[in-house]
């Protein structure tokens, strides 16, 4: 597996098409990893681009680490991610909590980046997210995943629920993730989000819980446009040709 | 360290054998002993495997057949239901056509 060195941490990373002249850049969400674009999205990109994929810290295959999870400490690695690829600038794709990531990326360091594409990006401000740290135990996440994911339609048999329990309590109980996000919570009245320039592309499900985040960074943002596609927060796993299409098209053109 | 590995044409049992080998590597040696795997196995729900370990054996094909394999285009003209009805028997298959 490709696993390269970033700020003295393990990180998995893979690449497709590695001659193309342009890149695009994707960063999963939160509890999830780069799988989430390896099978479909990421091949579709690869037809015209350099497609890099990286899992986040304590994510996927990278290696555990018990701080920096704010949006500063994630595009001060994505910098060193770049830095290592030999990469100046790049198109740049964001799902969930990795759009976060990306609109914070964007507003750091706008000399790095040509296009923005920015997918189901949640309010940090939003406390149920939180409010999941909290009340977490192994009984609840049997119940969220019997009762959240079946809009996947994947169901966990039992290493996979020990697998993920063990991911949620390190992350939980044994990093800042919980602070972090707090400290974050105000990241979308953020001047700089109003200021930003990139053409950007917004994808969100049309029965997301985060379409109105959607509809307000489409006001916010000066060069940007809203997509609505059908499905819900786990549109990359529900429409996950659709989206690299509509990706494909925005950084093509 | 994965490393391409230039084959002569094996049979199925030979890609079946090759195959649990990689599913080992992946899952570890304690999981695999408990399960029965067979060309029924499916990957999701006979296996257990999820989408990160799916990638893993993905790229142990890919460092071991190389470019004779599409084995990642071949899983992206899958659906979703396609992808998690996979078995082992349908890329035996797949991988002894390309051969």
């Amino acid at each position: 597996m490709p696993i390269i060195k970033i700020n003295n941490r393990n990180v998995h990373i893979q690449e497709l098409n590695k001659g193309a002249a342009e890149t695009v850049l994707l960063i999963h969400g939160m509890f999830s990893n780069l799988s989430v674009y390896y099978f479909n999205i990421a091949p579709i990109l690869a037809e015209n681009f350099h497609v890099v994929m990286y899992d986040l810290k304590s994510h996927g295959m990278s290696e555990r680490t018990q701080n920096g999870y704010d949006l500063k400490s994630m595009t001060d690695d994505l910098c060193a991610l770049m830095e290592a690829l030999n990469l100046d600038n790049i198109h740049l794709a964001g799902y969930s909590f990795g759009g976060l990531i990306a609109l914070k990326m964007a507003s750091r360091f706008p000399e790095k980046i040509n296009k923005l594409a920015v997918i189901e990006a949640p309010d940090p401000k939003d406390e149920k997210a939180r409010g999941i740290i909290d009340d977490y135990s192994r009984a609840f996440l049997e119940h969220y995943v019997e009762n959240f994911t079946d809009t996947t339609k994947v169901k966990m048999g039992k290493r996979q629920m020990d697998r993920n329990h063990r991911m949620y309590e390190y992350l939980f109980y044994q990093t800042s993730i919980k602070a972090d996000m707090i400290a974050e919570k105000d990241f979308l009245n953020d001047a700089s989000i109003s200021v930003l320039d990139k053409p950007t592309l917004l994808l969100y499900g049309v029965d997301s819980n985060c379409l109105e985040t959607g509809q307000w960074l489409n006001q916010k943002i000066k060069r940007s446009e809203l997509i609505s596609v059908p499905g819900d927060h786990n549109i990359p796993i529900q429409e996950p040709i659709t989206l690299g299409i509509m990706m494909d098209t925005f950084f093509k053109n | 360290m994965d490393t391409i590995v230039s084959t002569t044409k094996m049979n199925s049992d030979e890609i079946f054998d090759l195959m649990k080998q990689f599913i080992t590597e992946v899952i570890g040696e304690e999981f695999v002993e408990e399960m029965d795997i067979t060309p029924e196995s499916s990957f999701t729900k006979d296996l257990e495997m999820d989408s990160i370990e799916i990638v893993s054996f993905s790229e142990k094909i890919k460092a071991h057949f190389g470019n004779e394999i599409d084995f990642t285009g071949w899983l992206s003209s899958m659906d979703l239901d396609q992808l998690i009805n996979l078995n082992l028997g349908m890329i035996i298959n797949y991988i002894h056509e390309c051969q």
